[in-house]
């Protein structure tokens, strides 16, 4: 049976490691192979993993610094060049300071992330809605 | 003449300290030691400069900490130096910390000259080479980090051969600065990757690197370590501070205990965020630190805006109320935990100290193989094959010890407090990341 793959990191900048881990084992677990690039992680290396790994369901994306937006500003250059292809999923502390608001989430969006996740456990609900749109739109 | 990027000299540097009139962080040290008073100190940082002096001098003018803190931007912690310049020129907002290498040190020496406290450069970076030149140039007298304590948690791919040189010379420069009369402070950063992390793995850290600073000439060297939320634990593990220095350090060393206000996941609510605030400055005081880093009731929700940080502040100050000069912990407790850490200190950190290779190299070659190590490491040169685990009393012990080259009866000791987990690992490892939250019932 076809394994289902995800490539996981955590966003050039920023170098928090433990969620990282954690959400490695947790979609392990579950089944998945987890290609996981670790910490410090720039958009292109994302991109290498993915083209190592075209079968590969979503790129998820942890960033906890404040730092997502100008970490993932190469985000729509790298998908003019053909890459990245599949679902861009992001979550974790995505601005700077502890008062969010709405166009922090909606820039993201903007850069053509797919998702932006407030918490990690929704992660194995939404990759199999994903796969499932996919494959309806493939049928 | 000297322009943004040309930095003054070390002499320039030393005479516009002491032209300044301002103490040095290692004076304000010394003396609040001296008082018996915890020195107190906020993390802030923001990327714009107006804003971060209007920061500075509002922390001041409200709270007085006996040190204030310019906590670096990502970018700049990485050497991604044209990444912050392109922020700050968008956006400053956006920064998560004050770059100063894009700043310079002019504006360096205006936030100097903003505020009577001390500043110390708070950061991650594994080479800081830039940074403290130009924090030397702005007239700063503390700075944070060290060759394992700035690599393992801050960076994926720097080897550790790399970064020790690096760090070796921003002590050396240390070494340099106090023969011509400025000592700066240097604190280690024991907090290490923040989650979870047992004391003696802390401390054997911060024991190396103090031993590599003081070979340079570092003469004050600060010992930062994490409060893990246990408090016998926790003050043991700062008490044995100064007898791991008086061990391993020759004696014209200053050392400070530093506790840094637990660095894990924090409850949501003002009042239990308040409450674990209040926890730590008593831990920090029983446990005879010279200096608290305090946390704030945003915690949970990112960088804390300049009201939180001040409330953090006055909160934290209460520790040094006369009232609890009295009051007691369990002494025979912490006695034991101290005996305990003592013995697993010297267990990791012997083998290294008497290799017989470079000090250097014998801590590169350790974390290869494992007989160093920490966990949840950012690193791919730090095997993280220790696992730690939170007792049922809340201390922190060695779930896993890797290679690490524990006795015996020091492994068992740790497994044994760990029994009653749940046998899942992760679900065990959530459980205890998130201790504070489940205990307040969020």
């Amino acid at each position: 049976m076809h394994r289902r793959t995800v490539i996981l990191g955590v966003a050039a900048s920023d170098s928090h490691a433990v969620a990282n881990q954690l959400i490695a084992h947790t979609l392990r677990a579950r089944g998945f192979q987890v290609v996981n690039l670790g910490t410090c992680t720039t958009v292109e290396e994302f991109a290498a993993a993915h083209r190592g790994h075209p079968d590969a369901e979503a790129v998820l994306i942890g960033s906890l610094n404040g730092h997502a937006y100008e970490d993932l500003r190469d985000l729509p250059a790298a998908r003019a060049r053909g890459l990245l292809g599949c679902p861009v999923i992001v979550g974790g502390n995505l601005s700077v300071g502890s008062h969010k608001q709405s166009a922090d989430i909606e820039r993201l969006y903007a850069l053509g992330v797919h998702r932006v996740l407030g918490d990690a456990a929704d992660l194995p609900a939404v990759l199999d809605e994903l796969a499932a749109r996919t494959s309806a739109g493939a049928a | 003449m000297t322009t943004a990027t040309e930095l003054p000299s070390l002499h320039e540097s030393v005479a516009y300290v002491r032209q300044s009139g301002k103490p040095t962080a290692a004076e304000v040290l010394r003396e609040a030691r001296t008082a018996g008073r915890l020195a107190l100190q906020p993390r802030c940082g923001v990327g714009s400069h107006p804003q971060m002096s209007t920061l500075l001098r509002d922390i001041e003018q409200h709270a007085a900490p006996d040190v204030l803190s310019v906590t670096i931007d990502a970018h700049t912690r990485l050497g991604r130096f044209d990444h912050a310049r392109s922020v700050l020129d968008r956006n400053p907002a956006d920064l998560n910390g004050y770059p100063l290498v894009t700043h310079g040190w002019r504006r360096g020496r205006e936030l100097n000259e903003a505020v009577r406290a001390p500043l110390e450069i708070r950061h991650g970076s594994p080479d800081a080479r830039v940074l403290f030149r130009t924090a030397v140039a702005a007239g700063i007298t503390s700075f944070e980090g060290g060759g394992i304590s700035y690599n393992l948690p801050y960076s994926k791919d720097v080897p550790l051969r790399r970064s020790l040189a690096a760090w070796r010379e921003v002590d050396a420069a240390c070494g340099e600065l106090a023969e011509l009369g400025l000592v700066v402070d240097r604190e280690l950063f024991g907090t290490l990757t923040a989650v979870l992390m047992p004391p003696s793995v802390s401390l054997a850290v911060s024991v190396l690197e103090a031993v590599a600073a003081a070979r340079e000439g570092v003469r004050c060297i600060s010992v930062a370590y994490p409060q893990g939320g246990h408090a016998e634990q926790d003050v043991a593990a700062l008490r044995a501070i100064p007898l791991l220095a008086a061990r391993h350090l020759p004696a014209g060393v200053e050392v400070h205990p530093v506790l840094h206000e637990f660095m894990g996941v924090y409850p949501r609510e003002r009042a239990h965020a308040e409450d674990l605030i209040l926890y730590g400055a008593l831990v920090a005081r029983y446990g005879g630190a010279t200096k608290l880093i305090t946390k704030t009731y945003q915690e949970a929700y990112g960088i804390p805006d300049t009201r939180a940080i001040i409330d953090g502040l006055h909160l934290a100050a209460r520790a040094n109320s006369p009232l609890l000069a009295g009051w007691r912990l369990d002494e025979a407790r912490i006695a034991e935990e101290l005996e305990w850490i003592l013995a697993e200190v010297d267990a990791l950190v012997t083998p290294v100290l008497d290799s017989g290779l470079g000090l250097y190299d014998a801590i590169a070659a350790a974390f290869a193989d494992g007989t160093l190590d920490i966990p949840f490491s950012a690193s791919r040169h730090a095997r993280s094959a220790v696992i730690p685990g939170r007792a049922e009393d809340g201390a922190i012990r060695i779930l896993s010890a890797g290679a690490l080259p524990l006795p015996r009866a020091l492994r068992d000791r740790n497994t044994d407090a760990l029994r009653t987990r749940p046998t899942d690992l992760y679900e065990a490892l959530t459980k205890d990341i998130d201790h504070f939250p489940r205990l307040f019932g969020e």
